[in-house]
């Protein structure tokens, strides 16, 4: 039981989560964001012809920059439907922007084919894939229900995770009484009963700028999760976990618009599902500024030519 | 009021604005004893075409222009690249006297220990425990500040770069020395004096950065751990390097007395140094446990896998070439696609066709293939696109415009899914780095200034080292050996040596292979080589070199080879499955000056291991001087030779060169050499959970085991992604593995590979429940067979020429070729 606990627990620690639970069955419209499928100018792999090459990072936002209006229209929901390509084409034209305050709701999706199916899926194919495939999204709606989204406190440089306050998983916390709580507004079926909802503050992490792992052209806002041993609160179960004696969890993100954040989250650098972070106050408020081209706060390294293009 | 009191305290608030930002001072202001040994170089070539180049100003940048790599070193290398450096190992003020000893490095003449007498920096908390340098009393006012005025901007620049209206100055980026030549520092602007003090109990400290705790292993009052990976601890500086990093030496014809504390007259920033442990350096902050220890740090003195950052997973480390009597090297026709300078482009052109720098007027470059005479630069020469290409690329070896264009075109270690971005290496556009880049612009702006500098090295001779002329020299050498040595010496080289290693035509029966040029008696005209290529089967020395795959279509310096080196057909004598594109050749050496070089080959393997001796031992310290001799069994030999301690006097180069002829003209004697794994190394498929009650709560844990004691190259050299793809493919048997192997392999290794790697999927399942996978002997045969980027596994074996002369003849070889 404690495992399957775990297992649950550790998805939900690894991405993001403001979300309704089947919100991906409703298939929202792509985005009309404009994307790049030409490959890089070279010959093929001399040792592996069949291996993918992706178009540079840096051509295609010299090519295909990304417009405010194009980052205006991406939400939660129409990220979740395009290929882990796609996202990441979204992510490499994207800025860290100002470090995150507060609470910030959550929602994560698994890396997808071509094909639409879970990556996993695709990668083992046939019949096998198929129920990879299932198992994959019932686990993505597991982590919708469990993690709720992230607390930053962006003055001490440390975050945590908003993690449904639930009975049965007390008997994974060291002292559960010593587990920071906190009321998130709630959401999906829990507002019908409440407005609020009680969420435990688990997995602490570090915030700091620091290097994506996927485009090293400028940095992202970095959650990482290795050395939270000295943060008030740390319990060793569950957080020791998420951290350096753990799977070495480690977030990344950057801002696709005023109160909203596309992020990435990674175990021992192997690149596990994406995530999004949404705040609806600061997401209306910013967005006519950011559609009039109101500067971006940017508090990490932008890069040598930052987002010039785009902007 | 007086309007004189007012012009002197605004005067005075200007004065002290100025104070605070700079002024920055070029090298050549901060060290007079640096500055006495450029002063003349700029008189050394009189002839250059106007305008004029400036091998001062060349030797400046060589010696200290990082091209922005302080970024790299700082953050790029932990975490994009997962890798981990220990700097206060290598610049704390308290190491200094192992600076040479356990690194290899070479001690700036410059730097003191803070509290010595005449040192301006009375405690460690001042300079944050390393040493103080030149310009370190600018540089220290703006550790956790913006503001700092590189030196750099100081620079004089020459005709040249000020005709090519060269970049600014200050984006070469010197900053100020480590106390380690060619290594800088720079402020860290995210520097916080607090959290430092907080968390190493003193500005001064790095212990618990370091994961040195106290006397139990704790800081803090909690354990211990290394925070190199931890982005959120800043440390007050960033380390840059520069190229003098590994090609500052001491010189042979005039070394210090003491190694450990050189004068600048003992210092040549071109020669190579043979001592370095740069690659040991850039692992320090690792376990042996760690793959990455084995992937990057893994090599004997003088040598460095300059493509282990790119990832390759070839493990090829190779010595530093001495840059000496370049005017005379010989030059080969290639066909080249490059960059070339132009006057203007067309209108609308494609910026990767033609581009015009902004703003600088008939500042064009165009790209297109051309036939040209270009000398073969690395060791495969399929490098081999012009020397000024050459001394970019090292910039980018050495981690510079990193972010700005090549870090996406490498792989990560640990990305698994052929379908992902940073899955292998992609090839990094030259168009794209210098419209983005301003240090590779900086830099290349300045590459006629860099050549000029190459341009004034020349030979260190062994007669000039003792003081005394070639004749008397000769006559030493044939008291050593035997009367006439040398002339007998002389007509086996011209018989035996002289096809591959005399740059002079064929017959060499009487080739003066001593000949200078009459108009500068310093240059020799013999380049003592002739740079063509051969494959590695030929020669017989270690392969892992010359398979080196960076160059290839569709890798990372794939704009760095000529095309028709890259055409070579594959050598049919090598059994690895990966070797066409080029791969598997080595360009002929230069003998010149070879008495001062040894060991020998472009693994450094052939001859006497050689170490440091360290005098600041700490307990957990890595081990760099592993016994590397092995039994024919290739396991470790009892009582094999020690490794020769350092010894960079003439007479002890001298020592080390006879020995090392001997073990070349000697196969047959020679004992194996081999890199074993010293500890388990374990690769986890799925991440692993150190904590092993969390891992068994959690019943996920996958990993692969390479057990101590076999060969380090099985996992230096594995193509661990492949052979996960495969297994893949294999399951799915989709027509992809066919696709992939179509052209590589027969369909007799297809079937062999598939029916390999269905075998080991069942044992992967019967591992499932266990801590690892260890990889037993059948398994190792498999893999290696067929996922091993080099199958060679013993390092000095080969160059068998000269085997079966005469042991008197060897002897006159031996003598000869200390003349050269």
């Amino acid at each position: 039981m404690r495992k399957l606990f775990l297992l649950l627990l550790l998805i939900a620690v690894a991405g993001g989560g403001y979300w309704f639970m089947f919100l991906r069955d409703q298939a929202p419209e792509r985005p009309s964001a404009d994307f790049a499928d030409e490959k890089p100018a070279t010959g093929l792999d001399p040792d592996n012809p069949t291996r993918e090459l992706h178009v540079d990072f840096a051509e295609l936002e010299r090519t295909k920059p990304l417009t405010r209006e194009e980052r205006a229209r991406l939400t939660p929901a129409n990220l979740a439907g395009l290929s882990q390509e796609e996202v990441d084409q979204i992510y490499g034209r994207l800025s860290a922007g100002p470090i995150p305050d507060g609470y910030w709701d959550g929602g994560l999706f698994f890396p997808r084919g071509s094909g639409g199916k879970t990556r996993m899926g695709e990668i083992i194919g046939s019949v096998l894939g198929e129920i990879v495939n299932e198992k994959v999204q019932f686990a993505e709606r597991i982590g919708h229900g469990l993690w709720q989204g992230k607390f930053f406190f962006k003055e001490q440089g440390v975050l945590r995770n908003a993690i449904q306050d639930l009975k049965l998983f007390e008997i994974l916390i060291d002292d559960p009484t010593k587990v920071p709580k906190a009321e998130i507004p709630a959401k999906g079926w829990r507002s019908w009963i409440s407005s609020t909802s009680d969420v435990w503050q688990l997995f602490p992490a570090k915030l700091h700028c620091g290097q994506s792992l996927l485009d090293g052209r400028r940095e992202s806002v970095i959650i990482d999760y290795a050395y939270t041993d000295d943060v008030d609160g740390y319990q060793e179960l569950p957080d020791s976990l998420a951290g350096r004696r753990g799977l070495r969890i480690r977030d990344e993100i950057r801002m696709v618009r005023p109160g909203f954040y596309l992020g990435r989250a990674y175990a021992d650098r192997i690149f596990l599902l994406n995530f999004t972070l949404y705040d609806p106050a600061i997401a209306e408020a910013g967005m006519q500024g950011f559609l009039n081209g109101e500067d971006i706060t940017e508090e990490c390294w932008p890069g040598e030519t930052g987002l010039a293009a785009a902007n | 009021m007086n309007r004189t009191p007012l012009m002197a305290i605004v005067a005075g608030i200007l004065a002290f604005f100025l104070l605070l930002s700079g002024p920055a001072a070029a090298q050549v202001s901060l060290s007079e004893g640096y500055a006495k040994t450029v002063e003349s170089l700029d008189a050394k070539l009189p002839n250059l075409p106007e305008p004029k180049a400036s091998p001062r100003a060349g030797s400046e940048i060589w010696f200290n222009a990082t091209a922005f790599n302080d970024r790299f070193f700082t953050y790029a290398f932990q975490q994009r690249l997962g890798a981990a450096i220990d700097w206060f190992w290598v610049f704390g003020a308290k190491y200094r006297a192992d600076i040479f000893q356990r690194w290899g490095g070479i001690p700036d003449p410059d730097c003191c220990v803070p509290g010595d007498p005449n040192c301006p920096a009375k405690s460690l908390d001042e300079t944050y425990g390393f040493q103080w340098c030149p310009g370190d009393g600018q540089l220290l006012q703006f550790v956790g500040k913006l503001g700092y005025k590189d030196p750099a901007c100081d620079l004089k620049d020459s005709a040249s770069a000020a005709a090519n209206q060269a970049q600014n100055a200050c984006d070469l980026h010197f900053g100020t020395s480590t106390g380690v030549l060619g290594l800088r520092k720079f402020p860290n602007p995210r520097f916080n004096a607090e959290k430092w003090k907080a968390l190493n109990g003193s500005l001064g400290s790095w212990d618990c950065f370091r994961g040195k705790g106290d006397a139990e292993g704790k800081c803090n009052g909690k354990a211990a751990a290394k925070h190199f990976f931890d982005g959120a601890v800043e440390p007050p500086f960033r380390i840059g390097m520069a190229c003098g990093a590994c090609h500052i030496g001491y010189k042979p014809d005039n070394p210090p007395a003491d190694p450990d504390k050189p004068a600048w007259d003992n210092i040549d920033g071109l020669v190579g140094n043979q001592y370095s442990r740069i690659s040991n350096l850039l692992g320090s902050g690792f376990t042996p446990h760690d793959l990455e220890w084995q992937l990057i740090a893994r090599a004997r003195p003088g040598i460095v896998d300059t493509s282990a950052l790119p990832m390759d997973f070839v493990s090829n480390p190779g010595t530093m070439n001495a840059i000496i009597n370049f005017a005379r090297r010989p030059l080969h026709e290639h066909n080249i696609l490059k960059w070339r300078k132009a006057a203007s482009c067309e209108a609308n052109s494609a910026p990767d066709a033609c581009w015009c720098e902004p703003g600088k007027q008939g500042k064009c470059w165009q790209r297109g293939t051309q036939k040209e005479l270009v000398q073969n630069i690395l060791k495969g020469g399929e490098d081999s696109i012009g020397l000024r290409e050459a001394i970019q690329r090292v910039y980018f070896n050495i981690g510079s415009c990193s972010e700005q264009c090549w870090l996406n075109h490498l792989p990560d270690v640990r990305a698994a899914d052929p379908g992902q971005r940073n899955y292998g290496q992609s090839p990094f556009g030259v168009g794209q780095c210098r419209r983005d880049c301003a240090a590779f612009r900086a830099i290349e702006d300045r590459l006629p200034d860099l050549e000029a500098v190459f341009m004034t090295a020349r030979p260190s001779d062994l007669w000039t080292a003792r003081g005394i002329t070639r004749e008397q020299l000769e006559a030493q050498l044939d008291q050593e050996f035997f009367p006439g040595a040398v002339k007998r010496g002389r007509e086996v080289f011209a018989r035996q040596c002289a096809s591959c290693h005399s740059s002079q035509p064929e017959p060499h029966d009487t080739a003066d292979f001593h000949a200078t040029d009459p108009n500068d008696p310093t240059l020799r005209l013999d380049w003592l080589g002739n740079d063509e290529v051969h494959p590695a089967s030929e020669i017989g020395t270690f392969a892992g070199r010359s398979l080196h795959s960076n160059h290839m279509p569709s890798r990372v310096w794939e704009e760095y080879a000529a095309l028709d080196l890259r055409e070579r057909a594959p050598d049919p004598g090598r059994k690895e499955v990966m070797k066409g594109a080029g791969r598997g050749y080595y360009r002929n050496i230069s003998l010149l000056s070879t008495w001062a070089h040894a060991p020998f080959m472009h693994n450094n393997a052939i001859g006497p291991e050689i170490c440091g001796q360290t005098t600041v031992n700490e307990q957990g310290d890595l081990d760099f001087n592993e016994n590397l001799y092995v039994t024919k069994d290739g396991t470790p030999l009892d009582g094999a030779p020690a490794c020769r301690a350092f010894d960079a006097s003439a007479e002890g180069r001298y020592r080390l060169y006879v020995d090392s002829m001997r073990d070349m003209l000697n196969p047959a004697k020679r004992i194996p050499k081999m890199h074993l794994l010293s500890h388990d190394v374990i690769i986890p498929v799925v991440p692993k959970i150190e904590d092993s009650k969390l891992a068994q709560a959690l019943g996920v844990s996958l990993s692969i085991k390479f057990p101590k004691g076999k060969p380090a190259l099985d996992v230096g050299s594995l193509r661990f992604k492949d052979l996960i793809q495969d297994m893949v493919l294999v399951l799915r048997g989709e027509q992809k593995f066919t696709a992939k192997y179509q052209a590589l392999l027969d369909q007799g290794q297809r079937d062999e590979l598939q029916a390999g790697l269905k075998r080991m999927h069942l044992e992967l399942l019967k591992a499932a429940g266990k801590d690892y996978f260890e990889v037993n002997d059948e398994a190792r045969a498999f893999i290696q067979k067929f996922y091993s980027t080099t199958l060679e596994r013993v390092e000095n074996n080969g160059h068998r020429f000269g085997e079966s002369l005469s042991d008197q003849d060897k002897d006159a070889l031996i003598a000869f070729v200390a003349t050269l």
